[in-house]
């Protein structure tokens, strides 16, 4: 004499048990059914225990290799903003040839995961300087560059411009000078790469 | 109609043909003439300057914030007379507006734009009334007089649909 009732499992999945009672024998058991058991018992089991571990695990391994990859081409988003933006334009040029670390500007925000804000902010363009921020995808870092962007420079009381760009989203280095010239730019990246190395290496 | 060959046949023309448009005219350097034009006629009068007068392109618009009263200022080119005219407006100091001459030149447009963005000058009539170089939502006209230096706070227009 066979029933068959169904108990709720801690984790909220069904689970069929098979009773059987007085001395007939064990009754015989499909096999699919077993396997579907062994299924739905399964995946509560992968989500609480199994998988944490496994991404754990492939994180550790991967990490390093994955931390390296990214601070060594660190892909800033071509935009010029104002004067700032010249000394960009020449950190890129023949004489500081910033390629050769790896910093390679590209069009679009989809495709970075550095944003250089070298210039002034206005409010008007705050609003897209977020969606920019907002498109670039995860992992993505920030520059302030220049005085303009790093606390609003010598339009800090204007009506119109944002005194520092860090009102809008956090930034990782902060770069000073009024321009600075492109050393200081390519020593403001290789500082994001040492501090990439380090908050998450 | 022939068109006008010279400046002073232009105003003359200008005298009979739009009667009561102008209330003074003043020399100044480097333009043929400056009118005074009461507001509710500049519209009549620009008309005329257009269709009338040769004056084809009105390459400023600007406004001045004299504390007791409002001005604005039109500059307008005639190749034909190979000079500026400039005409004035005088508005009162509260709830300043007149009408706008985006109709009359495409130009101005933008101009008046700007003028109403940064000194509150409204212009009635106007095909596109937005503010041109603050974001939209925000609460100031900062080039009058009447305007003091605020923390970032005020100034920031927290809208994203701008
Ligand atoms: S910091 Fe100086 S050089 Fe850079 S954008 Fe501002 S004003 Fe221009």
């Amino acid at each position: 004499m066979t029933d068959t009732t169904a108990s709720t499992h801690s984790a909220g999945t069904t689970v069929v048990t098979h009773l059987h009672k007085g001395d007939s024998p064990a009754p015989e058991v499909p096999t699919e059914q077993i396997l579907a058991v062994s299924a739905k018992e399964f995946i509560p089991l992968w989500k609480e225990n199994l998988q944490g571990l496994v991404n754990k695990g492939m994180d550790t391994l991967t990490q390093p290799l994955f931390n390296w990859a990214g601070r060594n081409s660190l892909f800033p988003l071509h935009l010029g903003l104002a004067c700032c933006a010249i000394e960009f334009a020449a950190g890129f040029g023949a004489r500081w040839d910033a390629e050769r670390f790896g910093v390679v500007p590209r069009s679009s925000p989809r495709q970075c995961d550095l944003l250089i804000i070298n210039g002034t902010v206005t409010w008007k363009f705050s609003h897209k300087l977020i969606t920019l921020w907002e498109q670039m995808p995860e992992p993505k870092w920030a520059i302030a560059m220049g005085n303009c962007a790093t606390g609003g420079g010598p339009f800090r009381t204007a009506y119109s411009v944002v005194p520092g760009v860090d009102k809008l989203f956090p930034i990782d280095v902060y770069i000073a000078g009024c321009p600075p010239r492109p050393e200081a730019m390519l020593d403001g990246i290789l500082r994001l790469e040492r501090l990439i190395r380090e908050r998450h290496g | 109609m022939t068109a006008v060959s010279s400046w002073p046949e232009a105003l003359a023309r200008l005298k009979a043909e739009v009667p009561d448009a102008i209330t003074g005219e003043s020399a100044r350097p480097g333009v043929l003439a400056v009118l005074a034009v009461p507001a509710p006629s500049i519209r009549r009068l620009a008309t005329w300057l257009r269709d009338e007068g040769t004056f084809s392109h009105c390459s400023l618009v600007l406004g001045i914030d004299w504390i007791d009263h409002m001005e604005v200022v039109y500059h307008l080119w005639s190749d034909a007379l190979k000079g500026y005219l400039e005409l004035s407006v005088t508005l009162p100091a509260e709830d300043p507006h007149v009408d706008s001459l985006g109709g009359v030149w495409g130009g101005a447009i933008w101009h008046e734009r700007e003028t109403w963005d940064l000194l509150g000058i409204r212009f009635d009539g106007h095909p596109d009334p937005r503010r041109l170089l603050m974001p939209e939502g925000y609460k100031f006209h900062p080039l009058r007089k009447s305007f003091e230096l605020r923390e970032p706070e005020e100034l920031e227009v927290k809208s994203r649909h701008v």
